[in-house]
């Protein structure tokens, strides 16, 4: 199959049916055999009546970030539309209703504001959908039936998503989506077939693809964490979290578990301690905001070597900040925020399918090192879907990592232990005979409070000697190179390694020597693996979603020189072509 | 005279030398170009040499995209005009629109005439106008051998050549407007289709065309006063009429083209049309004129826009020139030799 890469936006008003047709348009694309990367945005108002853009990125190879350029604009709104035609390529295709329900000002077309190489597909939307269904609600679908029929997307493939979405709703509102559909499809097959010239193909010979999944970050967290066994969710909703909690309210019960939303963030992390306290996997799920409010409560969990599991969806800050928008700006606070030396384990998956795997992780880890676990996304990783192989655990990775004490500790147990790894086997509150201890007070291995200096010291000592050793059960950084010398490595973590690694792919094919070399393990993290890849690069490039360069802040000591910082703080994905750009500018001329 | 907004019906050549001359001579004007046809400006003078395969679309194009841009010219393609209303000065568009002009220069151009016994074989023939209609004639002809000419008119001489180049049965059927827009006598235009059929066509002697009927997709019943036989495609070739149906409620004066002074201006203000849309009144004859050229609508636009912007330039009738058909020497005042 000859290799397709195309960016797809629909954009309407809130009410329009945009989300609804970006996630059809996901979903029978992913039938079809591609893979798929879709990121929605909403208005910026949580509730609220404004813009929706949803932004589908589409290919034969393996997507990893959203391009910049859109290829196809799907127009259900063409005021709104306006202001996404800067985003289009230069011979982008744009959808639109031709017949609006009354006569639009230049100031306000879409087709005013096109650049000429843009190819106009203007049809009755509208009009279509009423004469087939009695109603224009299905515009949407029209819309997508004229955007299928023009890139030679087969009708079932649709058809068989639109069944899938609307089967529960009855026959009704099936047909009529069906209908609404077919008249769109209809029209494109008479008027539009032909119309896509030059750069822009219709879609070669596509076919049903293997089954795979659409999940957004979100959803992937809520499976994994239910598929690694959780017993009890605590939370309180916030942006953009909170997909996690409906997800789990609606699936946990019938797998035993309870869901209980609290009355705020410090009452979770609280009960979440309480959860692990009694042996049950807990986890909560919170942004910036609440995950201020538990830091006290989750070095509570340090101190008292208690299990947790916090997710913590970052968006934008400080404060209140931009609830709607991405930033990677609390790794600081998820690292070291808190009182005293609180060590503690902290990861960040960089795809929805590590958003599974690292939350089934993040059980296992919690229970062995009996420590909070935080698992960093933000908001671009948790709200975008991805097509994947149904993902699942094996009986090994979700299996109880609890190190229980021995018999022969009976009645001599000491919840503290002095040990090699500083792991000390942790009894469950009503073992007989193993006295369980836990407090916030610096304590003797027994679990009495003292606070006498070389207590403190080796207490203190034990605790981080336990999280450094985690280091062997975290994952280490991937690398993606040739191998040897590099111009430039750009080390990146979270939702921005997909950009990166699209960057650097684009830097070899383009005949550069760059490399990329990906973090999930933030703390603690792999200084060793880091600086040996370091060595090797002429310069290290950190992007980061963040203004002050946090993770370039936790490892630059480890490059001989100054690592060069792309920090973005504009609440949006950084696209592969400023990555790139920028890696442009470091190599050397001439080199390659 | 100081316009604020000019907007320009028409992606030919009379509409884009008009933009040009406007913005040369009136840099503070902006300048909207509104074309029906989804592609920048092309040759049709080309388009036989294009489904002969040997030239690429690319080779049509008359300037590249972004000279638009860089010009100042916005260039909006695939937007169809379908009406205009003098008195607010708005055009309307057909994903209903309105665009608010203070200059307008209605440059349309011709379309494909079909005679009127000829309407009830619409649907059966084939023109060849547009560059759309030059891929439909290159899909049709990757599965036909066989082309029936009716009309002959000028555009289908490179066509019906090009057909021959490609080794396709060419029947060409001459009516009396036969290399129109030449006006040829009945001698002459024999004479120039004995030549045409020396080169590989065979000319069909018939005076009536009774009946076309589609009997399969790539296959076509012709019925003439002489007989029947079956061919892959037929092409209309009857010369062009002025496009301009879309504004008859308008209120302009319309007659074969609209109708306008010897500044190219319509009856109302600031309202110029140019090219082969245009009937134009000149002095010394008392009479309108319509033309069909290619260079000529060129020069027809620069006059519009001139007179646009203050102006006071005349459309001359161009000195009569030589034109050849095939060998044959014909009197021509518009339709040149590019
Ligand atoms: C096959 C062929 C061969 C030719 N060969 C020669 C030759 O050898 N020599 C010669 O001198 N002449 C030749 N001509 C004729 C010459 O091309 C025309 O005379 C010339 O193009 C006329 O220019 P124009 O600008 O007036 O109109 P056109 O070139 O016809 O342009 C009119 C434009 O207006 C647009 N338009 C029409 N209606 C609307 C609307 N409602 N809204 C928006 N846009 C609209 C059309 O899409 C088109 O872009 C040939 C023509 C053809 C078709």
């Amino acid at each position: 199959m000859a290799r397709v890469d195309l960016t797809i936006e629909v954009c309407g008003m809130a009410g329009d049916g945009t989300i609804a047709a970006g996630g059809l348009l996901n979903e029978a694309m992913s039938a079809g055999g591609f893979s798929v990367l879709g990121f929605d945005s909403y208005p910026a108002e949580i509730r609220g009546f404004g813009r929706c853009v949803t932004r589908s990125r589409i290919g034969t190879e393996r997507i990893f970030a959203l391009e910049d350029k859109t290829n196809v604009l799907i127009s259900l709104d063409d005021v709104q539309s306006r202001s996404r035609v800067p985003y289009l390529a230069r011979d982008a295709a744009v959808f639109f209703d031709s017949n609006p329900p009354v006569y639009v000002e230049e100031e306000m077309s879409l087709a005013a504001r096109v650049e000429p190489e843009t190819t106009l597909f203007g049809f009755p939307m509208a009009d279509l959908a009423a004469a087939a269904a009695g109603t224009t609600r299905g515009r949407n679908l029209t819309a997508l039936g004229g955007f299928a029929a023009t890139f030679g997307v087969p009708r079932d493939l649709f058809v068989e998503v639109i069944t899938k979405k609307f089967k529960a709703k009855g026959n009704k509102v099936l047909d009529a989506n069906i209908k609404s559909f077919d008249a769109g499809y209809a029209y494109g097959l008479e008027h539009f077939r032909d119309r896509l010239r030059d750069t822009l193909k219709p879609l070669p010979g596509i076919k049903k693809g293997p089954e795979k999944v659409m999940l957004s970050g979100n959803l992937a967290i809520g499976r994994g964490a239910i598929d690694a066994g959780l017993k009890l969710y605590f939370g309180y909703p916030i942006t953009p979290a909170t997909p996690i909690m409906e997800y789990l309210a609606a699936k946990l019960p019938e797998r035993g578990g309870r869901v209980v939303q609290m009355e705020d963030e410090i009452s979770s992390i609280g009960a979440v301690l309480g959860g692990f306290y009694a042996g049950a996997r807990s986890m909560t799920a919170t942004s910036g905001p609440g995950f201020a409010l538990m830091t006290e409560l989750i070095t509570h969990g340090v101190m008292a070597e208690i299990p947790a599991v916090i997710l913590n969806a970052q968006r934008g800050g400080p404060s209140t900040g931009l609830p709607t928008k991405t930033e990677q700006s609390d790794l600081h606070a998820a690292v070291f925020g808190g009182p005293g030396d609180s060590p503690r384990i902290v990861i960040a998956p960089s795809d929805v399918e590590e958003c599974y795997r690292y939350t089934v992780l993040s059980f296992q880890l919690a229970e062995k090192y009996q420590t909070p676990v935080i698992v960093l996304t933000d908001f671009y990783l948790d709200n975008r879907v991805e097509n994947l192989p149904i993902p699942q655990a094996t009986e090994r990775e979700i299996a109880d990592a609890n190190e229980y004490p021995d018999e022969s500790v009976q009645g001599a147990y000491k919840r503290y232990l002095m040990t090699d790894s500083g792991i000390s086997p942790r009894s469950i509150p009503g073992m007989e005979g193993f006295t369980f201890s836990a407090t916030g007070l610096e304590h003797v291995e027994k679990g009495t409070p003292n606070y006498t200096e070389e207590n403190h010291m080796n207490m203190t000592e034990k605790r981080h000697r336990k999280i450094a050793g985690a280091l062997e059960d975290l994952p280490a950084p991937v690398e993606y190179s040739r191998g040897g010398p590099l111009d430039v490595g750009v080390i990146g973590w979270g939702s921005t390694f997909g950009a990166i690694l699209e960057a650097v792919n684009i830097a070899n094919e383009r005949g550069l020597n760059v490399g990329a070399l990906k973090i999930t393990s933030i703390f603690p993290f792999h200084g060793g693996v880091i600086r040996a890849f370091m060595n090797r690069c002429s310069e290290v490039l950190i992007p980061e979603l963040n203004y002050e360069g946090q993770l370039a802040n936790l490892i630059d000591h480890l490059h001989r020189k100054d690592v060069v910082r792309l920090s973005r703080a504009t609440g949006s994905p950084i696209p592969p072509s400023l990555i790139l750009k920028e890696i442009e500018t470091l190599v050397p001329a001439g080199a390659s | 005279m100081a316009k604020d907004h000019v907007v320009i019906i028409g992606n030919g050549p009379a509409a884009n030398e008009a933009a040009i001359a406007l913005r040369e001579r009136a840099p503070e004007l902006r300048v909207t170009i509104v074309g029906r046809e989804h592609v920048r400006q092309y040759k049709p003078h080309f388009l036989p040499a294009l489904i002969a395969g040997k030239i690429t679309e690319h080779d049509l194009f008359v300037r590249p995209i972004e000279s638009y841009s860089q010009a100042g010219i916005k260039l909006r393609l695939g937007q169809e005009v379908v009406d205009v209303d003098f008195d607010t000065r708005r055009v309307i568009l057909a994903h209903k629109e309105v665009l608010r002009f203070d200059g307008l220069i209605i440059a349309t151009g011709g379309k494909p005439r079909i005679p009127e016994p000829f309407l009830v074989f619409q649907d059966v023939m084939m023109t060849l106008k547009t560059l759309a209609d030059a891929r439909v004639w290159i899909e049709k002809l990757a599965r036909v051998d066989s082309v029936l000419i009716v009309g002959g008119d000028l555009t289908s001489v490179a066509f019906a050549k090009a057909l021959v180049s490609m080794g396709k049965t060419v029947k060409l059927m001459v009516d009396e407007h036969g290399f129109w827009p030449l006006h040829l006598g009945d001698e002459t235009r024999q004479e120039v289709a004995q030549r045409l059929a020396s080169s590989g066509m065979e000319l069909v002697a018939c005076r009536k065309l009774k009946g076309l009927a589609r009997v399969s997709a790539d296959e076509i019943r012709v019925e003439t006063d002489c007989g029947r036989y079956t061919v892959g495609a037929v092409g209309a070739f009857f010369g062009l009429v002025p496009d301009v149906k879309f504004l008859a409620r308008s209120g302009l004066y319309i007659e074969r083209g609209i109708i306008v002074d010897e500044s190219l201006m319509t009856h109302y203000d600031g309202v110029y049309a140019a090219g082969d849309c245009a009937q134009v009144y000149h002095p010394a004859l008392r009479d309108y004129w319509v033309s069909i050229g290619y260079r000529n609508a060129e020069n027809l636009g620069r006059i519009a826009a001139l007179n646009l912007i203050g102006g006071k330039v005349c459309a001359e009738t161009p000195p009569e020139s030589i034109f050849h058909v095939e060998g044959v020497k014909v009197p021509t005042s518009w339709w040149a030799e590019i």
